[in-house]
């Protein structure tokens, strides 16, 4: 062990820069692993115990559309067998007039609740007797939500109420909420009625007797619920938001490992380089009796040194950047919907960080493996002679490798998901990267030879020296081609989804105006003589009402959303971009991506979907284009949804100018109806702000891409540092013969380019295969959303060159100090 | 004003927020009616009287079982209105709050078996019908069926299915009903009786089902008052004697023990009736004792003089105390005695003691 | 005075020890000195400051008029790639470059086109006698052929000076004698001066003056 330390890892000393630059790549990559579960299992923790504080002891919940079910069946439940206590339960997402983040009405019958929800219950204050707990005019409101809206006891809150406000009184604080969870609790009675929410409950709780759980209680209470209920226990509710926001996560985390892999590259780079200016160390070792076995451990160690380390201090940075996003970013890291609005407080991730740090390990130990092997397989005498020139193998090239990892990635890239997630494409920008860095040799070669050509003597000389030395350009590449392909996919899929966003926006959003209640408040709604008010504005040419539901279908599943809207005789490829589409006979509906490819709903087919209390027969009559729901949605003609569940509000209204009426005219007429508090966007603001949060969706990934890119110039950096010390007696003759120590500079810079060009192009090759995947595999498979493919070439070509630039400047940096004097004396065997 | 207390002790019990204040809520946005002398008809006046402020529908008895020693149970169904949001439309709009309360005293048990629950009222799950009684509270139940009142109460740890019956004449406390529970006329309630009831049925304790039958005393009462201010909590008993008469005394005690208000009824096995005032009742305490549990010293056996009688009150066990103090603060007793008298068991029934930790702040 | 090498006072101290004090060297247009000394008594060093690639601490050093003190790196250097040719014990042949492009890189260097370049390195291999191996890698030679391509770079571009660094120090002494004899009948074909400091008594006899190091001064052997 102390000969270990003493001949292997104390070498990591002496090449300080290489090492810390390999340290830092296993811990970028390890921090960003760790970091995206760290966030990703705080949210989820915190979500989880959201459901659970709100469900409390509940066995079962009997759950259906959003926007609730009638209140009759609340006694047959309580009667039926087996149940010990039954909890009602209105659950509300409101919206404090110009505050962004709902607020969650809860109302509860506490008499009941007490039984399941305990914890739940609001603490009154000294002044308030216990009668005031059923007063329809207070609220009690959780510490989170007091503290977030600068509210205190005895105020009066304002809520917005579809085109209304409603006043309550804040009667005391509720206790039981999670830390952060922005809720409010109400009495049941006062909440159906102050929410216009008569006749309806959203949820009932339930908790079975001892003994009571028997297929026949389950039989004789799931006969109770009308088409559209369904019994699940809590934990599936929660199951059910893991699922929602898996695929997503899952993307991140892949991101967090192909940039772990680049480190991997790099480690691999700085060990080989490492190694060959080692041979005579190694051979010398090995004439005085080191074997070969521990020699390979020997160098496994340095890996394994840098691995643990760097893994180490991963696994705290990690914690650090998670919490850093936490604060700013939020649960769901930007990304709109999944959590929304929550601010979880940070966890220990025990799993994840071990798991990060053994991949940060493995990345090292793979990456010194054939480093290592060769070492110890060298041959002794050569090494020994003092006239050895240490030099890389020759890269070669593994046609066949190639060609098998190609027909690999398509094969996978067929595969159908699992469990949901891409398994197939994800291992399909796996096999393309690996048969990119395979051809990397290749491409070396190709590119310095169409170069040949190009005059100056410097480039000459640069692309000689690449030409010649493969190997070292394979190594320095690697990782800039691993991080560059990762890059260009993502931003080819990122440009294509906002592209396609783009246009479907446009569809969707054809009026002037739109008056929207609240977003995330979705259940109440503007009442309908609101938009009889609203039509019958002169300025107004036409109104069209839309009205949002979510409903569960038979057999499980995430819910899924209902879209109540005119649908003209025309054709519904005036509501959404169709797909694909038939003509309209009966009763018809059009379903997104997302319901044929989760519940197989093919244009044509006959499906009964349960809506009003009733399931009822319809035709798929075509297949939509939707990037807001990746759980399914289906689009109903608003007149035949009103018709069968009586339900006259709507959530959004689209409203069209009368001739010659200006848009800024039409917005005040509106506003003057509605007031204040209402939120009246144009379709181009809509747009503007949908695509602000599809850009925020997406910064993070723009983080984790930037760290995979920094770690693949580090892999420059790295190489060049490494071979500068073994390029002292080149650069020393040059001097000599009157190459000025600018043209040094520029040899450097070039070759950092040039051999960055190689790994750029590979990876702009490989990224623009990877893109494909992802728009026509990953994100097909995660979310159903079908995109059009878009590249975007000024960026990408603006990256290319940004990237060679950077390149150049690692490459010059790094092998500065062969630019020094000193070095030129180096030539001289006596100097 | 001193049963109506006793009663919502029960509240107490079984509610988590405290209904009992509901109850005592002065500044209610209604109007209730004032109980006032008048007619009482019947099987109508057995049902519910909505717009009072408090009713209650109250058993107690003795019940044999074979092999076993001779055990108590006690069944209250209250309904409060609370006047709060009166124009509500929803179907969960707390018109009426109901409060059950389910007890058995078992000697072997050595404590009381007992059971709460409380829902506002709710068609066709919760509440109480008008026209004759028929009170439920999810799957508890208590209505009149045919001459009998039966009783459906099944607590999980205990279950009660009794039957009521034939209940013979009602007895009606004070005047016609119309019971004075304090001074000023205010304090009243409508108080009505049916004592020496025969009950028969089954009892499960445990996984244990037993055919019982025996005596109970069913109460009814129904009123709009609040507690007087000077009163700090109150002793009753009702005794169905073996003789065939039944006795019921109260006292209502101020904040320094002494007595705020007597009163009581004795209706002979002939059906003559006697009423006792204030000044026809005097209580003494015999002995105390001391829960290990709260610390409160409880004259669980009382010495009661009454006309020209005295009868002492004999717990059927010391531990009857009900301790709810963690949730609403309330401690109170309420167990089944035998009512002795020149050391002859002349009779049983149930005593009630309440304010003896404090003055019950109402 | 065209051709003449004129160092006069050099003192040069390293690490507190003084290494010359007060040089003298004059060579005449196409002469061929040798300086022989002890190790350590500078000789590497002495060639490091005639060629710009050290300062010294006093004295003056002119290259054919070109006084070489105040000169910045840069001028240095550009006055080095025009005005000397060096050659080294181990050669530094670039192994990534062909043999024709090693012995072109001083032409390309002033500035020559690729192909004048190459076609008078290929001319100057045909006078070292590897014309036929142009196109060849240099790890493709021997020690001796690597030392005939050292001494076409050298003096390709026609260099006023060259520098020889024990040329012969990593050749066996057949090789040696030959690559000798080529370099001085080479460098006098051309006119130029060289400079050749060595350990070999032999090397030393194709010189035309033998020089001595010793005592911070040279002497005539």
């Amino acid at each position: 062990m102390k000969l270990l330390l003493g001949l292997f890892i104390s070498s990591l000393r002496r090449r300080r820069f290489a090492a810390a630059l390999s340290l830092l790549a296993v811990m970028l990559g390890v921090a960003l692993g760790v970091a995206v579960s760290v966030v990703n299992r705080s949210a989820l923790d915190e979500f989880a115990h959201g459901v659970r504080v709100l469900s409390g002891e509940a066995d079962l919940q009997i759950v259906g559309p959003r926007n609730g079910f009638d209140d009759a069946l609340f006694a047959p439940v309580v009667l039926s067998e087996g149940v010990a206590a039954a909890s009602p339960v209105v659950e509300l997402d409101v919206r404090l007039p110009g505050r962004d983040s709902p607020l969650r009405v809860l109302g509860l019958d506490l008499l009941r609740s007490i039984q399941i929800q305990p914890a739940l219950r609001p603490e009154t204050g000294p002044t308030l007797d216990a009668g005031a707990l059923l007063d329809p005019d207070l609220i009690y409101l959780s510490p989170a939500a007091l503290q977030r809206f600068g509210l205190s006891v005895g105020q009066t809150v304002r809520m917005q109420l579809g085109a209304r406000t409603i006043a309550l009184r804040i009667g005391g604080v509720a206790n039981g909420f999670g830390a952060g969870q922005l809720a409010g609790l109400m009495d049941i009675a006062a909440a159906q009625w102050r929410f216009d929410h008569l006749g309806r409950l959203t949820r009932i709780d339930l908790r079975w007797a001892s003994g009571g759980d028997t297929s026949a209680a389950r039989a004789a209470l799931k006969a109770l619920l009308p088409p559209g209920l369904q019994l699940v226990p809590p934990a599936q509710r929660e199951e059910q938001a893991a699922d929602m926001s898996r695929a997503y996560r899952a993307n991140l985390t892949m991101l967090a490992v192909i940039a772990l892999a680049t480190g991997a590259f790099l480690v691999f780079a700085t060990q080989s380089l490492s190694v060959v200016r080692r041979e005579a160390e190694f051979a010398l070792l090995r004439a005085l009796g080191v074997t070969r076995v521990e020699l390979l451990r020997g160098v496994l160690a340095e890996g394994c040194a840098v691995g643990l380390v760097g893994g180490s201090i991963g696994v705290v940075v990690g914690h650090g950047l998670a919490a850093i996003a936490l604060n700013t970013l939020g649960g769901d890291l930007g990304a709109a919907g999944y959590f929304a609005g929550s601010r979880p407080a940070l966890q220990f991730d025990l799993l994840a960080s071990a798991v990060f740090l053994l991949l940060g390990l493995a990345a090292s130990v793979l990456g010194s493996w054939w480093p290592a092997w060769r070492a110890a397989n060298a041959d002794i005498a050569p090494a020994l002679r003092s006239s050895h020139q240490p030099m890389l193998p020759p890269a070669s090239v593994h046609r066949r490798v190639a060609i098998v990892l190609a027909a690999m990635a398509v094969a996978l890239a067929a595969l159908p998901p699992l469990q949901g997630l891409p398994v197939g494409g994800y291992l399909a920008v796996a096999c393309v990267l690996a048969c990119a860095v395979v051809c990397l040799p290749a491409l070396a070669h190709l590119l310095t030879r169409s170069l040949a050509r190009w005059p100056g003597l410097l480039l000459g000389l640069v692309r000689a020296r690449v030409a010649a030395t493969p190997s070292h350009a394979v190594i320095a590449a690697g990782g800039v081609l691993a991080s560059v392909a990762l890059s260009v996919a993502m931003a080819i899929m990122v440009a294509s989804f906002r592209d396609s966003v783009d246009a479907w926006l446009a569809r969707v959003l054809p009026a002037d105006l739109y008056v929207r209640s609240a977003q995330g408040a979705v259940a109440v709604g503007v009442e309908p003589d609101a938009l009889k008010r609203l039509a019958a504005i002169p300025e107004v040419a036409r109104i069209e009402p839309i009205r949002h539901e979510q409903i569960r279908l038979d057999g499980g599943g995430l819910p899924v959303a209902l879209v109540a809207r005119t649908v003209p005789a025309e054709g519904a490829d005036r509501v959404f971009p169709m797909r694909e589409m038939r003509p309209c006979s009966g009763d018809c509906v059009w379903v997104s991506e997302a319901m044929s490819d989760l519940h197989g709903w093919r244009t044509g087919q006959q499906v009964q979907i349960p809506i009003g209390g009733g399931e009822h027969r319809f035709v798929v009559a075509g297949i939509w284009r939707d990037y807001a729901r990746q759980s399914g949605a289906i689009l109903i003609d608003l007149a035949r949804y009103q018709t069968l569940t009586s339900d006259m509000r709507a959530n959004d209204v689209a409203i069209w100018a009368a001739p010659g009426v200006a848009a800024d005219m039409l917005r005040e007429r509106v506003r003057a109806l509605f007031g204040p508090s209402l939120e009246i966007a144009s379709a181009e603001l809509i747009r503007r702000s949908s695509l602000a949060l599809f850009d925020r969706t997406f910064a993070v990934t723009y983080a984790l891409e930037a760290c995979a890119v920094l770690i693949g110039l580090f892999g420059i950096a790295a190489s060049f540092a490494a071979l500068a010390a073994a390029r002292r007696r080149e650069f020393g003759m040059l001097r000599h013969i009157g190459v000025t120590r600018g043209q040094i500079g520029t040899l450097l810079a070039l070759e950092g380019a040039l051999v960055a060009g190689i790994g750029v192009v590979g990876g702009m090759l490989a990224g623009g295969a990877i893109s494909v995947l992802l728009i026509f595999v990953v994100n097909r498979q995660s979310f159903h959303w079908s995109m059009d493919f878009a590249v975007p070439g000024a960026s990408l070509a603006l990256f290319a060159v940004a990237m060679l630039g950077f390149a150049a400047l690692a490459a010059r940096l790094a092998g500065g100090q062969a630019m020094r004097l000193d070095a030129v004396r180096a030539v001289r065997e006596d100097a | 004003m001193q049963p109506l207390r006793r009663r919502m002790l029960g509240l107490i019990a079984a509610a988590p927020i405290a209904p009992i204040a509901l109850a005592a809520q002065a500044d209610a946005a209604v109007a209730y009616p004032v109980v006032r002398p008048q007619r009482l008809r019947f099987p109508e006046d057995h049902g519910a009287h909505p717009a009072h402020r408090i009713e209650w529908w109250y058993l107690t008895g003795w019940l044999e079982a074979a092999g076993l020693a001779p055990f108590g149970f006690q069944l209250t169904f209250f309904q409060i209105r609370p006047g709060i949001a009166e124009d509500n439309p929803s179907r969960f709009a707390p018109d009426h709050l109901l409060v059950a309360h389910a007890a058995l005293a078992l000697p072997q048990a050595g404590h009381l078996l007992h059971a709460a629950r409380t829902a506002r009222s709710m068609p066709g799950l919760v509440g109480a019908s008008v026209g004759d009684c028929y009170v439920r509270l999810d799957r508890w139940r208590l209505w009149r069926q045919a001459d009998d009142f039966k009783a459906d109460v099944d607590a999980g740890e205990f279950m009660l299915q009794l039957a009521f019956g034939p209940t013979g004449e009602p007895l009606l406390h004070g005047e016609g009903g119309y019971s004075q529970k304090a001074p000023g006329a205010e304090h009243a309630s409508q108080y009505v009786s049916l004592p020496q009831l025969p009950v028969r049925g089954r009892v499960r304790v445990g996984e244990r089902v037993l055919a019982v039958s025996g005596k109970a005393w069913f109460d009814h009462e129904w009123s709009s008052s609040l507690m007087h201010p000077d009163a700090a909590g109150w002793d009753w008993a009702g005794i169905n004697l073996h003789d065939g008469s039944a006795l019921m005394l109260f006292r209502m005690r101020r904040h320094d023990g002494g007595a705020l208000w007597h009163g009581g009824t004795l209706r002979r096995a002939d059906g003559t009736i006697q009423h006792f005032g204030p000044s026809d009742i005097a209580w003494q305490v015999q002995r105390e004792w001391r829960s290990p549990r709260s610390g409160v010293r409880w004259p669980v056996s009382q010495t009661v003089r009454f006309a020209d009688r005295i009868i002492s009150l004999a717990p059927l066990m010391d531990d009857q105390e009900l301790d709810t103090r963690s949730t609403t603060g309330a401690i109170y007793w309420e167990g089944a005695v035998r009512a002795m008298e020149q050391g002859r068991e002349v009779g049983r029934g149930y005593l009630e003691l309440t304010g003896y930790d404090k003055a019950l702040r109402l | 005075m065209t051709g003449q090498l004129e160092v006069a006072g050099l003192t040069k101290r390293l690490a507190g020890r003084e290494l010359f004090a007060g040089l003298t060297l004059t060579m005449a247009a196409g002469e061929f000195v040798a300086v022989m000394g002890e190790s350590g008594t500078g000789k590497s060093t002495l060639l490091n400051l005639i060629a710009g690639l050290e300062a010294p601490d006093a004295g003056q050093i002119t290259v054919a008029g070109q006084v070489l003190n105040g000169l910045d790196d840069q001028a240095l250097t550009l006055w080095r790639r025009r005005a000397l040719g060096f050659v080294f014990q181990s050669f530094h042949i670039l192994p990534h470059l062909s043999v024709g492009d090693n012995v072109a890189l001083p032409l390309r260097l002033n500035g020559q086109g690729t192909l004048a370049a190459s076609a008078i390195a290929l001319e100057m291999l045909g006078r070292v006698g590897l014309a036929a191996r142009a196109a060849s890698m240099p790890t493709e030679l021997s020690g001796g052929e690597m030392q005939r391509v050292a001494i076409a770079r050298a003096l390709v571009h026609r260099p006023t000076l060259v520098l020889a660094d024990e040329p012969t120090g990593n050749l066996d002494p057949d090789n040696a004698t030959r690559v000798l004899a080529f370099l001085a009948e080479q460098v006098r074909e051309q006119g130029a001066m060289c400079l050749m400091v060595t350990h070999s008594h032999q090397a030393a006899t194709v010189a035309d003056r033998v020089l001595r190091l010793a005592n911070g001064g040279l002497h005539a052997a």
